[in-house]
Parts: structure tokens; C-alpha cells; sequence
């Protein structure tokens, strides 16, 4: 397979480094780096290695597997702690008593344990249900009724504070006397996983990845991330807002109560202090990782991200003999300023983005082949376009691509999401045949009268004869070494199907979406690529990458090749599927005067060519300087800018050997501007546009009055339905 | 100057005693010494390089102490006692060529668990650790002598045993503090007999011993009553506040008693505010220094029961030369040095328990 070729490598011209510079732009990785979500928490994460790193280095054994192991075992139980928190935050409250909770439910293991004499698995359910009712109290006040989160749980914390040193004053110092002889208890406190791994830390570990698939993957990760966006908006999608809310409480109890239970097996400590003041430190992580504090961004990785922050920064600097409270300004003080970088990066991200996403390369073409009137050429300019009768005018908005079923009824997709239908004498009748959604572009019907649509936005769907709507593909196979996931579908624009069943369609763009394509014509970037879905296997795969905004798809009159489009080259290629150079790929036309869109078959071997644009001097010089078009977008409002003329209507006819024979044109594209599809039918030649009010129709004198896609594909209907 | 020489003439004098008493533990092993020689007189056969030598003692010493780190884990800096604990060890160990390094926990036992459990790690010479709690650090004090690493525990004692403690024997201090109530409140003294007690941590060392003897002691007067038992957890603040309380509750109140006295000042404070001054006794052990000579002088303090923390840390040092010299393996020591306590009251105290550390 011939995958990878770049196309407009043997039309550039001018200085290599040039070129190679503009399109392996540093700026290109950059931005398409920022894009990603994972980069949102970008900050913390390197703030936490270089902190790992500086105490490394400053720090004698500190790299060594025994600290590890002694620092991941204390790490643990704040960990619970800062998930029990981030998850509240997350819902767009607060619990201030995860650190009571955590004390309590220390308190609570060891009186189990020690004076009720308890097994220890008993022991495990009861402290888990202990901070599990503290965490349904405050869901329950919460959640039902709708107290304040910030006042609710002071208040919880407060009395469990007191009940807390109540049962301290009581029972700390026999507790404190006694000591453990079971062996699960050992474990749960001292224990390795796995021969290396703390016990608690495994624990939080696999804890923490199920929070994390719960929280991403999960109905109630995200109803729970929802609330926190907008409890109203939530509540309008129907999430049950209070149970939410209730379980995510109950989850915070849980979660502290694991932490104070690992602690107690660890340290069997019922000092007064345990816990105290783990709130602040808590939201210090959460805050530090980057979950917002007004709820409904973050994830479990970033919660844990802040916390590895605050644990190793403390950890450090009393380890470096730094005087108690140096320490807790250096933790505010970073709190303060990462809280600061935090705000600009989010702030700031998407806006960066904008700036830099925009990588204009160099697109050189030679001089446009003359349009002229009394050039000669076969591009001269006539109106030939300009006497067609109209079909739905103004009740049609931007017919990309029109096509004719056996029973001669027209369809074309719309702007809004529909295929509509003409049908009855000169097409007056218009009905909705299916309501696809997102912006239906090209269309083929296959051997068994579906029609197949590329879908912008969504990928490729098909719609039966009664009208219903089925999803044939959204996704390719991902490529390995690309940011931008690539795997999913963005902007499918056109498709044709081969004799054996398979669909090929072009894919114009994975940078751009449908409602900027345009931009991708100032980048001139081979963004595109060809992509291959078999009805018989289910499978998608993608043929050909990087090609330059990849438009019509045709194929061949023999079945043996595909015919493409690439519509910022200004060329058409050829991709061999079947015969002896199957797999190779030929240029068929280059240099064509304006910018080629849909291709189609023509009844006498040939084909059709819709040209969306004409091309302009200006326009071709403005595609040699990436850096004029660079700052002419960066710095002129987008109605100022130099883009393709598309003020032309035009239909190109080439035969099998990519010679051009004749022209249709509409000048000044008073009746068919942006003229992107046409479609030949029985004598006559419909004419669809991605901005049009209508669809076209004109005579084709000497055409072949029969001649019909669908035969021309799929032969006759008695043959179809024999076969 | 002269009051910390003497005081360290005095630490000098018990390191001798503990000396004494630790060589008996290994067997002489009758090294054979040789006669001196009759062509010279015994006097003038001065051998500074032999075997017992000076040279060779010193040289010991110096193997054993220069260069060395003793790693100190107090639970918070800022205090007086803290302080004059650190500043003291600190000249003390410079002294003999070691290493001192301070980790602050800030009243943080995680942070402290934390600091311990790395310190483990890094293998210094000799730990100095101040127990938040009777648990909190045990099992990584365990794993530290295991490790070779004696551990000297200062006042609040863990659970686990380590080569040596240095602090009050608690029980007497409880003791002594309930024998003072008792002349004071108890039978005969025409007083009500209420005491109200301001406990600490309640799971710190501290707490647990010295309430065992102060109630063993108060038990064996009928006429005191104990009318309140609160622990501030080391907080002034919170001890003002209780004894606020209890002084509303109980405006016949006899005294008050602290298991701390920087702690302590804050129920003396609230003594003072509720205009008792002087009718209401307030009693604390303590080792603040200059501190407590200032609450004894002005009256806010009526008796404070010192443990002379210079001398303590002196004698932390002098142990950990000692243990660093000998080198008997950590888990075969389990010596007790108790303080020597003595009693601070307005205008009968010595001027040497004024330290002053921030001179």
C-alpha cells in the first residue's frame, strides 16, 4: 500500500529548507500538543517532577527504591483523603470534614479492633461504614436539603471534631497502650503488594483508576462532572441532582474512612491531631492539580498530580531541616503562585491555541491555465450555465452534492442536517427523506439502493429507501505517531463505492472542523487523506494519508481506479484499487485553473468536475508566502482576507486520460456560486453548491437520454435483480 | 556566662556517674599492662601513643564522633524548650565535631512520622526524637536501631523503647506536683480542695505517666476534689479557655494544675482575668528557661517544677558520645537518664535555670 506519499512535494518549488521548515513547523507540534486535554493539567505535572527532581537532587538516598517505597506508603492515606475531596469539588461543593472524617474513622478502626476485639475484615466494613455515614449525613443535608456544602460540612467537621476528642478523652490512652496481632491488620498497614508495592499505596492505586474510569467513562462520572458545571443546566438534562450529589458525598466518606483505616493500621496512633487541618491540605492539592474549585473540571489523576505536590514538597522541606512555619509559607506561596499560573493557563490555552494552530506552508502552483473568454483554451469562460431552471429555489439551503435515484427523484443534503427530496414533475414536490444531523455532503447510492452520505462532523452514514438512517462508519484506525486523534471522524466530504461493495471517501481535513474548512485552504497543509470502509468486514481503514484537502471521489468507468480530488493543489489523482498498479497513485490533472470540488461520471466515458473557486494571481501568490498569510490572519478581520474567488460557477468535463475537453460556466456565479456538485441524469445535468439557494438543472444536448448513475454503476434494475 | 558553666561542670559530673556504671556491663578483659621498667622511674614513662594512651583514646573519639550527623526530630521549633533543647545539642555536638541537623514537624506528627521515616533512610549516626505520641513513631524508632541507628527519646517517651531516654521520670514529676497541691489545698488548709487538671496530648508520654502519679498522689488526701480533667493538647489557648470554665464553675477553685507550663501560662492568664491571682495556685512542670523565671517572677506561675532543659540536652549529647563511642549495638541499651528536678517559686529559684536562648 502506497500510504504516506505526499503529493505536493513534485509541484513545490523554491528553497527546501523553506519548505521544510514550513511543514515540519515546531509551532504545528506545539499547538496541536496544547489541543489535547491531558495538557490541561500540564503545569502541576511539571511542577510536581521538578519538585521530585530537586529534592533528588539535594537530597541524599532520596532517589532511592527504599524511599520511594517509604514515601508511596505515607503518601497513601493523604491520597484517599485529597480523591474524597477532589470528587466533592468536582460536583461543584466542598467537604471540609474529610480530615474529621479521616480521624474518625482512625479512631473507629482502633476501638474495633482493640477494644471490641473485632475480626479484622469486620473491622474494615465497619469503619468504611462509619465515614460513609458521616459522608450520607452531609449528602443528605446537601443534596436534599439544599444546604450550603461550605457551611454544611463545617459543621460536620466541627461535631465529629468533638466527637473525636470525646472518645479520645476517653479511650486514646488504653488505645494508645495496646497494640495488633493480626496478621491482615499487619498487612493492610505494612504489607507489600505485589513484593514491592506499599499495601495502601496498591490500594489507592486501584482505587484511584476505578475512580478514574467512573469519573470519565462512567453515567455517574458524568452526571457528577455535569452537576458541577451547571447544576441548572444538569437538571434540564434530566440528572437526578440530589441522588447525585448524595453519593457523591456518601463516595467522600468512603474514601476519607479508607484513608483514616490504612492510617490506623499503619501507625495504631490516636493522637489529637490526626487529620487536623488535612482539609486545607486537601484542597491545597485539589486546587494545585488543577480541578477547578467552581466545580466540574478535573479528573482523579490530576487530584492525585496536586497531592504528590503538597506530600513532597512538605515531606522535603522538613527534611531539608527548614524551620516548621518556612515550611507552610513555602506551601502557601506555591499554592498562590501555581493557583496564578493555573488561572492564565487555562485562561490562556485555547486563546494560544488560536494563535499558533494556523501553519501556513508553501503551495506553489504554476500559472493558471487562461479562463478567458477568447483565450481558446478549454476553461474559456461561456454561459452555459446561466439559462438552468431552477429546482426548489430558496426552499434548499446549500445543496453540497445532488444525486438521482432510478425513479429519477432528486436528493441533496442541506446545512441543517436533512435530505430532502424532489420529486414529481419539474421537481416540485419537496419532502424530508432523512434527518441526519450534522452537514450531509457527498453522495452515492449503493447496489442496493441505499444512499450513502459522507456526514461533516459526524462520518458515514447511509440511509435506506424507506428513509431510515444508519451509521456505517465515524472512526479509522488511529495512526500511531500524530497528536490530533486522528481516529475519529471530522470532516468526511465525499465518497464513491467501487463494483466490489467497498466505500472510499475522502476525509478533507483531521485539523479543521466543517465550520472552518476555509481555514485549512489558508494553511495549504496536506491534512487530508483517502479512507476505505468494506460493508462486508465492518472495518474502516485509512488509504492514504496527508493528502491536500482530499474533495470529490469518483469512480473509474472500468471499477479499476479512483479518481480524487485535491482541491488547494488544484489537481486530480488517480489510485489504482484493482489491475496491475493497484495501490499505486498517478496524477491525473494538474494545474487546473480553479479550485476542483465533486467528481462524477459523465454518460460518455468521461467525467465531471465541479470547481468550487477560480483561481486568482493574487490567491496563487498568497499560497507561495506562508508568512504573509500568517500574519494576514493573525492581523485582518476574516472578511479582509484574500481567499479563493468562489464567485464563479463552473463544471469542468475530462476524459479517462485527464484531458480536459470542455467547460460549463456560470460567470459571476450569479445562479451557481460555490458550485460544488453536478450530477448528469438522463440528458440533463443537475447542479448543487455548498452556498446555494437552489439545485440547477441544464439540457446536455447529444447526451444519452437513458444514461443514469445508478445503471452506470449497478447496471439495470432487472440485472440488479438478478444478481 | 558562668551560670551555663556551671551547669555544664554538672552534666559532666552525670555522664562521669553514667560512665561508671555502663563500664561494668563488659567483662574486664585483663589486658596485660607492662611493668614499668626499672631503669626508669614509673613517672616519667609517659606513653601518649600507646595502646591506653591519650593519643589512642583520643583518636577513638575522634573515630567515633567527627563528622558524624545526630539527626533531631522535635515536634515543633519556636518554643522555648524547643529551643534552648536545639540550640544547646547544637553547640554541644558542634563541640565534638558532629554534625547537628534539625527536622521541624511543626506540630505536624505526619510531617514528623515522615521526617523520621526518611531520616531511617539516610542513616545519620544517631537519632534525637520528641514523641507527639506514645505510637505515632514506633515502629519506624523500631526500624531505626534495627537499622543500627540508636535512638535518644527526649521527655515524651514512645511506646517503643530505644537505646536512651532523657526526661523527667513523669511519674514523679505527677508526684511531686500532687504532694504540692496536697500542702496547699488538702486537709488542714482550710481551702476548698478543688483542683482542676490541664492535661496535654492525652496519648503523649507526658500525659499518660505523670497523670498516673499525679492521681495516685492526690487520692491519698480525702479533702481534694478533682473537679475538672481537660486535656488542651499542649494549646495555651485552650487551657485559658478551660480554666475560664472551670473557674465559673468553681470560683472556690484551690488550683490548677498543667502537665506543661508554656501551656499552662494561658490557664494562669485566666486565673489572672478572673482577679484570682494568688488565691488560685497555678502549678507546671516545665523547661522554658528565662520563660519560666518570668512567669514565677510575676506571680502568674506560682510554682513551676523545672527539669533544667539545658542540662538535658546536654546530657543527650553526652549519651550519644557515650552510646557513638562504646559502640554497643543500640537494641542492648535501654538506659534512663531522669532529670534532676528542682522547684521554681517567686524569688527561690536558681538564676541558672533562667537560660536564655536567644542571646
Amino acid at each position: 500500500m502506497n500510504t504516506g506519499v505526499r503529493y505536493n512535494g513534485a509541484l513545490l518549488h523554491g528553497g527546501l529548507l523553506r519548505r521544510l521548515y514550513h511543514r515540519w513547523s515546531l509551532k504545528l507540534l506545539l499547538s496541536e500538543l496544547l489541543a489535547k486535554r491531558w495538557m490541561e493539567p500540564a503545569i502541576p505535572f511539571l511542577l510536581m517532577w521538578g519538585l521530585i527532581a530537586y529534592f533528588a537532587a539535594v537530597t541524599p538516598n532520596y532517589a532511592s527504591f527504599a524511599n520511594a517505597s517509604a514515601l508511596g506508603r505515607q503518601f497513601a492515606d493523604m491520597g484517599f483523603v485529597v480523591m474524597a475531596m477532589g470528587l466533592v469539588v468536582i460536583s461543584g461543593g466542598i467537604d471540609l470534614s474529610v480530615g474529621a472524617v479521616f480521624a474518625f474513622a482512625n479512631l473507629t478502626a482502633l476501638m474495633l479492633l482493640q477494644m471490641f476485639h473485632l475480626p479484622v475484615p469486620v473491622v474494615i466494613v465497619g469503619t468504611l461504614l462509619a465515614g460513609g455515614m458521616v459522608g450520607a449525613i452531609n449528602g443528605y443535608l446537601v443534596g436534599y436539603l439544599k444546604s450550603r456544602p461550605f457551611l454544611t460540612t463545617l459543621v460536620t467537621l466541627i461535631i465529629l471534631r468533638a466527637v473525636v476528642d470525646l472518645l479520645s478523652q476517653r479511650y486514646s490512652v488504653p488505645l494508645a497502650m495496646g497494640s495488633d496481632r493480626s496478621w491482615l491488620w499487619a498487612y493492610l498497614g505494612r504489607g507489600l503488594a505485589l513484593w514491592t508495592v506499599p499495601s495502601n499505596l496498591m490500594m489507592l492505586a486501584v482505587v484511584g483508576l476505578v475512580g478514574h474510569i467512573m469519573l470519565s467513562r462512567s453515567r455517574p462520572g458524568w452526571h457528577l462532572t455535569a452537576l458541577g458545571s451547571s447544576r441548572k443546566a444538569a437538571r434540564h438534562a434530566g440528572i437526578a441532582v440530589e441522588r447525585t450529589l448524595f453519593f457523591t458525598y456518601v463516595m467522600s466518606g468512603l474514601l476519607a474512612a479508607a484513608g483514616g483505616l490504612f492510617y490506623a493500621a499503619r501507625l495504631s496512633s490516636t493522637g489529637s491531631d490526626t487529620g487536623a487541618g488535612w482539609e486545607v491540605n486537601a484542597l491545597t492539592a485539589v486546587v494545585l492539580g488543577g480541578v477547578s474549585l467552581s466545580g466540574g473540571r478535573g479528573t482523579v489523576a490530576r487530584m492525585l498530580i496536586g497531592a504528590v505536590i503538597v506530600f513532597v514538597l512538605v515531606n522535603g522541606l522538613v527534611r531539608m531541616g527548614l524551620p516548621g512555619p518556612m515550611t507552610s509559607t513555602a506551601l502557601g506561596a506555591l499554592l498562590l503562585v501555581a493557583v496564578g499560573i493555573d488561572m492564565k493557563w487555562a485562561k490562556n490555552r485555547l486563546k494560544t491555541i488560536q494563535k499558533i494552530y494556523l501553519n501556513p506552508t508553501v503551495v506553489e502552483l504554476r500559472p493558471a491555465p487562461s479562463t478567458a473568454a477568447d483565450s481558446g483554451t478549454p476553461y474559456a469562460e461561456n454561459d452555459r450555465l446561466r439559462d438552468s431552471r431552477e429546482i426548489g429555489l430558496d426552499c434548499v439551503e446549500g445543496p453540497e452534492d445532488v444525486i438521482l435515484d432510478r425513479e429519477d427523484r432528486l436528493y441533496c443534503g442541506t446545512r441543517d442536517g436533512l435530505i430532502l427530496r424532489f420529486s414529481g414533475p419539474d421537481f416540485s414536490t419537496r419532502e424530508v427523506f432523512a434527518r441526519i444531523g450534522g452537514r450531509p455532503l457527498g453522495m452515492a447510492f449503493d447496489r442496493e439502493d441505499n444512499l450513502i452520505i459522507c456526514v461533516g462532523g459526524m462520518g458515514l452514514y447511509g440511509v435506506k429507501p424507506d428513509g431510515t438512517v444508519y451509521k456505517l462508519t465515524d472512526e479509522t484506525n488511529r495512526s500511531w505517531f500524530k497528536l490530533n486523534d486522528d481516529a475519529r471522524l471530522r470532516l468526511a466530504d465525499d465518497l464513491d463505492i467501487a463494483p466490489d461493495g467497498k466505500i472510499y471517501f475522502s476525509e478533507a481535513t483531521i485539523r479543521y472542523e466543517m465550520h472552518s474548512w476555509h481555514l485549512d485552504g489558508m494553511e495549504g497543509r496536506a491534512n487530508g487523506r483517502m479512507i476505505c470502509f468494506d460493508p462486508a468486514t465492518g472495518k474502516t481503514q485509512t488509504l492514504i494519508k496527508d493528502i491536500c484537502f482530499p474533495n470529490g471521489v469518483c469512480t473509474a468507468h472500468d471499477g479499476q481506479s479512483i479518481l480524487f480530488a485535491s482541491t488547494w493543489l488544484c489537481s486530480i489523482f488517480r489510485y489504482w484499487i484493482a489491475g496491475p498498479k493497484k495501490g499505486q497513485i498517478e496524477t491525473l490533472i494538474d494545474n487546473l485553473p480553479g479550485y476542483p470540488d465533486n467528481i462524477n461520471r459523465a454518460s460518455d466515458g468521461s467525467y465531471w468536475l465541479a470547481m468550487v473557486g477560480i483561481r486568482s494571481p493574487a490567491f496563487d501568490l498568497a499560497m507561495r508566502n506562508p508568512g504573509f498569510r500568517l500574519r494576514m490572519v493573525k492581523q485582518v478581520p476574516p472578511d479582509e482576507w484574500i481567499l479563493p474567488g468562489i464567485n464563479n460557477g463552473c463544471v469542468v468535463k475530462f476524459t479517462e486520460q485527464g484531458e480536459v475537453v470542455e467547460s460549463l460556466w456560470d460567470p459571476g456565479g450569479r445562479k451557481h456560486a460555490t458550485l460544488t456538485s453536478m450530477r448528469e441524469h438522463k440528458g440533463k445535468l443537475y447542479l448543487g453548491g455548498l452556498e446555494n439557494n437552489r439545485i440547477g438543472c441544464i439540457d446536455l444536448p447529444g447526451a444519452d437520454p437513458d444514461w443514469n448513475g445508478c445503471d452506470s454503476y449497478w447496471g439495470k434494475p432487472e440485472v440488479a435483480r438478478d444478481l | 556566662m558562668s551560670k551555663g558553666m556551671t551547669s555544664g561542670r554538672r552534666g559532666g559530673l552525670m555522664l562521669a556517674l553514667l560512665l561508671l556504671g555502663a563500664c561494668t556491663v563488659p567483662p574486664d578483659t585483663g589486658q596485660p599492662v607492662a611493668p614499668p621498667s626499672a631503669s626508669t622511674p614509673a613517672v616519667s614513662n609517659l606513653d601518649f601513643n600507646g595502646p591506653e594512651g591519650s593519643n589512642a583514646l583520643r583518636a577513638r573519639a575522634t573515630a567515633a564522633l567527627k563528622g558524624k550527623t545526630i539527626a533531631w526530630v522535635p515536634q515543633a521549633l519556636g518554643l522555648p524548650l524547643t529551643e534552648i533543647w536545639t540550640r544547646v545539642m547544637r553547640e554541644e555536638a558542634e563541640a565534638r565535631g558532629m554534625t547537628f541537623e534539625v527536622r521541624d514537624s511543626n506540630w505536624d506528627a505526619t510531617a514528623g512520622l515522615q521526617a523520621v521515616s526518611s531520616l531511617v533512610g539516610e542513616r545519620p549516626a544517631l537519632m534525637v526524637i520528641h514523641n507527639p505520641n506514645v505510637q505515632i513513631y514506633a515502629k519506624e524508632l523500631k526500624r531505626a536501631e534495627e537499622a543500627g541507628i540508636p535512638v535518644i527519646q527526649v521527655n515524651m517517651v514512645s511506646n517503643q523503647k530505644t537505646a536512651a531516654y532523657v526526661g523527667p521520670d513523669w511519674h514523679q514529676v505527677g508526684s511531686m506536683l500532687g504532694e504540692e497541691i496536697i500542702r496547699q489545698c488538702g486537709s488542714g488548709s482550710g481551702k476548698s480542695g478543688k483542683v482542676s487538671i490541664v492535661q496535654g496530648e492525652l496519648t503523649s508520654g507526658v500525659s499518660i505517666e505523670q497523670m498516673e502519679g499525679l492521681s495516685a498522689s492526690l487520692a491519698t488526701d480525702k479533702a481534694i476534689q478533682i473537679v475538672s480533667t481537660q486535656t488542651a493538647n499542649w494549646d495555651a489557648t485552650k487551657a485559658h479557655d478551660i480554666t475560664a470554665t472551670v473557674l465559673q464553675q468553681h470560683p472556690d477553685l484551690c488550683a490548677t494544675v498543667g502537665f506543661w507550663s508554656t501551656m499552662q501560662a494561658g490557664a494562669a492568664e485566666a486565673v489572672k482575668a478572673a482577679g484570682k491571682q494568688g488565691e488560685v495556685k497555678v502549678y507546671a512542670s516545665g523547661g522554658e528557661g528565662k520563660v519560666d523565671c518570668k512567669h514565677v517572677d510575676s506571680g502568674l506561675l506560682t510554682k513551676v517544677l523545672s527539669y533544667d532543659s539545658p542540662s538535658q540536652a546536654k546530657a543527650i549529647i553526652q549519651l550519644a558520645s557515650f552510646i557513638l563511642q562504646s559502640g554497643v549495638p543500640p537494641e542492648n541499651l535501654r538506659v534512663a537518664n531522669y532529670s534532676t528536678l528542682r522547684w521554681m517559686e517567686k524569688d527561690h529559684y536558681d538564676p541558672a535555670l533562667c537560660y536564655d536562648w536567644a542571646r
